[in-house]
């Protein structure tokens, strides 16, 4: 038994006035959506703008301390160096392996994987810098140095006499995960037996402990960043390669890092521009002193560590205050510039590869 | 056959890295949640008998080759009872069961025999450690675990509950939130519905606030917010007592508006992706029924795109929780003395200072004067920190991965 | 009843025909700058199911939009011509779009409910003319399950996901969006394309009972459907009309070659 529609009592309400109140309601929301979006760009602009005002540049009785700066500047440069030693060879060799070699099930466990650990707050790292790895590495920096060699040449030699199966290339890393273990606590025991510093560090917190926390810090983001890339290039310039008699591995050097190139790059600008900026681990593990301008091991203090010890108890407009805001100007024009750069690179990329496969 | 051999060595390098990757990300994720819970671990009491002939009870605590720390009881102030001994000092070692260690409601911890036990009217807990079983010492250690969450810290000490930096830390998620969603989503509309070189600059300005340090945003809001907005407000408001400022100084408002201000990109970022996911047969569909471009926006994709939506709300809790340094200089303290949000009217009092989880975790780390109880307590906050921000991101990807699969089958 | 017209429509069909729903007159169709229709003249019977064949890329799915003004939306359209629906011309400009694409309700070629309950994706046209909660709003989309054959289906699940019913099932129930608003014509681009045996039957029924009150245009490639279920047939070929009548004759006595051409498969 059907109600048929006809017999509702009331017409429905179309006509010109309910086509007013909507015109109306959709003004009101574009006004809303278009202010919100207004805000974005007027939050952008008023951060130079505020930085710029504040330092008055007309004002010429404001002298800056230059050199100070410049140090803090040098001091940054030495904990970023240290932080991509650590995060730009790990990032990419997982990006790589990840979007190239990796099963796919393997693929949809470690992206996730990353992402999480991108959640883990920066301040937790400068926790475990400066409470626990401090004062281990405070004895154990030559083990630390042998590990960062020893575990890659390890691996090639490996690599190179036992070789690799295709079915076990997709799960390589969980294959390895005990032996990479056991080297680390190999390594550790041995130093532990040795328990003789070969290398004093100048100080317990310094850019190389800032390095290792930093450089994990930013490892998910160098991931992210440069697998995004590698799985833009499409699978069938894989295919042709192989087709060609290429192994999976001539494929990779051949054609996908050559392809993805730029994206890589804008990995490693991106990975700089958040090393350069990051405040909690630089404060908690750095040390907030002003070390040897070229020595890892020792304590370093940087643009933005400057900023969050100093800004609280500075008094606006006194003498540090406008050598403040000029290390934030400098933090935000890094940042600005990266992210330009990076944008560049992966818009050149994605142009790049959408032409040759539309 | 030695170009077969060297690309094999070039896998087991790319495999071996990301092994140790994923070594260490799981290495430094056990560590810090074993620690965050270890700290409320009961530790058993030592009792040594030294070569001068007198005895010592306490809790090891440390030590190396040539001595151990110890922690004897705490007869006037908590920290005021570490002990170096000689290991060459020590003549006798025993774990008596009998032991009673007591916590004292300052904080104080104090060790006796268990036939010596007065009754305190300031122990907080009372235990036998030596003799407990393993399944005591567990819930032991959790009982601990929901009191540091659900008390506020030992007046003057370290250590105690985190309740009044959990609330305030919630609170600054709430606001944020409040703040942040409504202009998010408004700009992702922007960027959804309209054409032309207004969405390039729009978007680009988003790209660009997200890879700004977060520190620059907490000297903006230093300067914008609670100088400029906070200062001017206090000439007009508050003009008979300007020598003490009361939104002048950095509070929950100001720290509220800078972490929006800080989450707004990737609020936006997924908002719109999820729109973007949006198949074009339903926006057609909704067309077709007579919608304009505006209302299918929000009637039809919003609502689809609630997991997106969702997604960025849980990023934006997770920076909010994680963000410390622009907070330092917009109103985060390291002891509060009220609550932003309590029982008194206005209820939410946006100008007071307040505590936070992140910002604990530093200070007890370094700030400490008794760094043998700082850095368990920095870690248990730690722990806490890291289990909200992973439990909120699984969700997200979970809800996440669902709309992914939900919108290939519907196809576009 | 509707059923017994088609059968004593005259030959031919345009010289004795029902009253027009829909009248196109000198209709062309630009995509950037490639022409997809070119002067099409056509009067749709109101209240009647005409189909439009022809091979792919003639331009039917084009028309079709140009009906409910769909096209619109699609970057480098542009349209000249006439297409009147009562007295309003759809393809001028100051038309109010939103109130003639209620009038002209549309169905897609896969089913495209939306991923919000069964109850709110047919609430969702009446809501937006500004029905709120209330028995009105029931009693309406209740009717219109009704109409589309789904309420008995559907009856204890309104609260549940649209994306959980079958794929014939969710074509009914975006049949049952689309006449919630009590449009008058319905246009059908291939409504059946992606259901199985058994869906379409169902369909085609409940499309056959729909024509006694709503006019229906139906864009199809399957010959035999259209022969089964249309009271008259536009033929169209490279952005033209070649034939147009009542399907009886234009299927056994076409006047054109073309038309016979692809009727028994030898177009191309």
């Amino acid at each position: 038994m059907s109600i048929d529609p006809a017999t509702c009592a009331k017409p429905l309400p179309s006509g010109p006035a309910r086509a007013r109140a909507r015109r109306r309601h959709r003004r009101l929301r574009e006004v809303a959506s278009a202010a919100a979006a207004a805000l974005v760009v007027a939050a952008l602009a008023a951060m130079p703008f505020y930085l710029v005002v504040g330092l008055r540049p007309w004002d010429a009785s404001i002298a800056h301390d230059g050199a100070r700066l410049l140090r803090l500047a040098a001091g940054s440069l030495r904990a970023v160096a240290c932080a991509l030693v650590v995060a730009i060879p790990l990032g990419l060799a997982c990006a790589t392996y990840t979007a190239h070699f990796a099963a796919p099930r393997l693929r949809a466990w470690l992206k996730p994987g990353f992402e999480l650990f991108a959640a883990v707050p920066t301040v937790v790292f400068g926790l475990v810098a400066t409470a626990t790895l401090a004062p281990w590495l405070k004895h154990h920096v030559a083990t630390a140095l042998l590990l960062l060699v020893l575990v890659p040449c390890v691996l090639l030699a490996a690599g190179f006499a036992f070789g690799v199966r295709a079915r076990a290339r997709g799960w390589l890393p969980l294959a390895l995960l005990p032996l990479v273990i056991a080297l680390v606590a190999a390594g550790a025991w041995a130093a532990g037996q040795a328990d003789s510093a070969l290398i004093h560090p100048d100080s317990p917190w310094n850019a190389m402990l800032v390095g290792f926390a930093l450089g994990l810090a930013a490892l998910p983001l160098v991931f992210a960043v440069a697998e995004d890339a590698l799985a833009l290039v499409p699978a069938a310039h894989t295919r042709a390669g192989f087709a060609l008699g290429a192994t999976r591995w001539q494929a990779l050097v051949t054609i996908v890092l050559p392809a993805a190139g730029s994206g890589l790059l804008a990995a490693v600008v991106l990975g700089f521009s958040r090393c350069f900026g990051e405040t909690m681990i630089v404060l908690m593990a750095g040390g907030n002193a002003f070390g040897a301008p070229f020595d890892p091991l020792s304590a370093v203090r940087t643009l933005s560590s400057e900023l969050a010890v100093s800004m609280p108890d500075a008094a606006p407009r006194g003498a540090a205050w406008g050598d403040l805001l000029l290390a934030a100007l400098a933090l935000l024009a890094v940042s600005v510039l990266a992210s330009a750069i990076a944008e560049g690179m992966r818009s050149r990329l994605r142009g790049r590869l959408v032409q040759a496969h539309p | 056959m030695s170009g077969r051999r060297g690309d094999a060595a070039g896998t087991w390098l790319l495999g071996g890295l990301a092994a140790t990757a994923v070594a260490a990300m799981l290495a430094f994720g056990a560590y810090v949640l074993a620690s965050g819970f270890g700290a409320f671990w009961p530790a058993r009491v030592v009792e040594l008998g030294l070569r001068d002939g007198s005895r010592v009870l306490g809790e090891v605590v440390g030590g190396d080759a040539r001595a151990i720390a110890l922690r004897g009881s705490e007869r006037l102030r908590a920290g005021d009872a570490y002990l170096r001994i000689a290991r060459a000092d020590i003549v006798a070692q025993s774990w008596p069961s009998e032991v009673v260690a007591i916590l004292h409601a300052d904080g104080r911890r104090t060790f006796m025999r268990g036939d010596a036990v007065a009754s305190d009217d300031s122990a907080v807990e009372a235990t036998r450690p030596n003799a407990l079983s393993l399944p005591a010492r567990l819930g032991l250690s959790l009982a601990r675990a929901a009191r540091f969450i659900a008390t506020a810290p030992e007046a003057g000490g370290v250590g105690g509950g985190v309740l009044p930096a959990l609330a305030g830390t919630l609170t600054l998620v709430l606001l944020t939130s409040l703040f942040v969603m409504p202009v998010g989503i408004g700009a992702a509309a922007f960027l959804h519905l309209r054409r032309g070189p207004a969405v390039r600059i729009v978007r680009a300005a988003i790209d660009t606030l997200a890879g700004v340090p977060s520190i620059v945003y907490g000297v903006v809001g230093l300067g914008l917010l609670v100088h400029g907005l906070g200062g001017s407000l206090d000439r007009v408001l508050h003009a008979d007592r300007l020598a003490v400022p009361t939104w002048g100084a950095g509070g929950l408002l100001w720290a509220a508006l800078t972490m929006a201000l800080l989450t707004l990109p990737v609020v936006v970022i997924s908002v719109e992706e999820g729109l973007q996911r949006i198949p074009e047969s339903l926006r057609g569909g909704s067309l077709a029924l007579g919608a304009t471009r505006e209302e299918t926006l929000w009637r039809m994709s919003l609502p689809a795109a609630r997991p997106a939506v969702l997604t960025g709300l849980v990023l934006a809790i997770t920076r909010t929780c994680g963000a410390v340094a622009p907070l330092m200089l917009v109103g985060v303290v390291e002891l509060a003395p009220a609550l932003p949000l309590d029982g008194t009217f206005p209820y939410l009092h946006p100008a007071r200072q307040f505590m936070h989880l992140g910002f604990s975790v530093h200070t007890a780390a370094l700030a400490s004067t008794d760094a043998i109880r700082g850095v368990p307590h920095a870690y248990a906050c730690a722990a806490l920190l890291v289990v909200v921000a992973i439990t909120l991101n699984l969700v997200a990807i979970v809800l996440r991965n669902r709309l992914r699969e939900r919108y290939r089958e519907l196809g576009t | 009843m509707t059923i017994d017209a088609r059968h004593h429509s005259p030959a031919g069909g345009l010289d004795v025909q029902p009253a027009v729903a829909l009248r196109v007159a000198g209709l062309r169709v630009w995509y950037e700058r490639r022409q997809v229709l070119d002067g099409i003249e056509l009067a749709i019977p109101d209240k009647r199911i005409t189909a439009l064949i022809g091979p792919s890329g003639s331009g039917k799915s084009s028309l079709l939009r140009c009906l409910n003004r769909l096209n619109d939306e699609i970057a480098g359209f542009r349209m000249e011509g006439q297409v009147l629906l009562g007295e309003v011309d759809v393809a001028a400009g100051g038309t109010d779009v939103q109130e003639l694409r209620r009038r002209v309700g549309m169905v897609f070629q896969r089913p495209n409910p939306f991923p919000l309950s069964v109850h709110d994706n047919v609430a969702y046209g009446l809501r937006l003319l500004g029905l709120r909660r209330g028995a009105e709003l029931e009693r309406r989309v209740e009717a219109a399950l009704h109409a589309a054959g789904l309420w008995d289906e559907v009856a204890d699940r309104l609260d549940g996901s649209a994306l959980e019913l079958s794929f014939g099932q969710q074509q009914r129930l975006v049949i049952a969006r689309a006449i919630a608003v009590e449009p008058e014509v319905l246009l059908l681009d291939e409504p059946a394309s992606a259901l199985d045996p058994a869906a379409t039957l169902h369909l085609e029924e409940l499309l056959r009972t729909l024509a006694q009150r709503y006019t229906l245009v139906l864009v199809t490639h399957n010959m035999q459907q259209a022969a089964r279920m249309a009271d008259y047939a536009a033929f169209l070929d490279a952005g033209r009309i070649v034939e147009f009548g009542a399907t009886d004759s234009l299927f056994t006595n076409p006047r054109e070659r073309l038309t016979e051409d692809f009727i028994t498969g030898r177009h191309r």
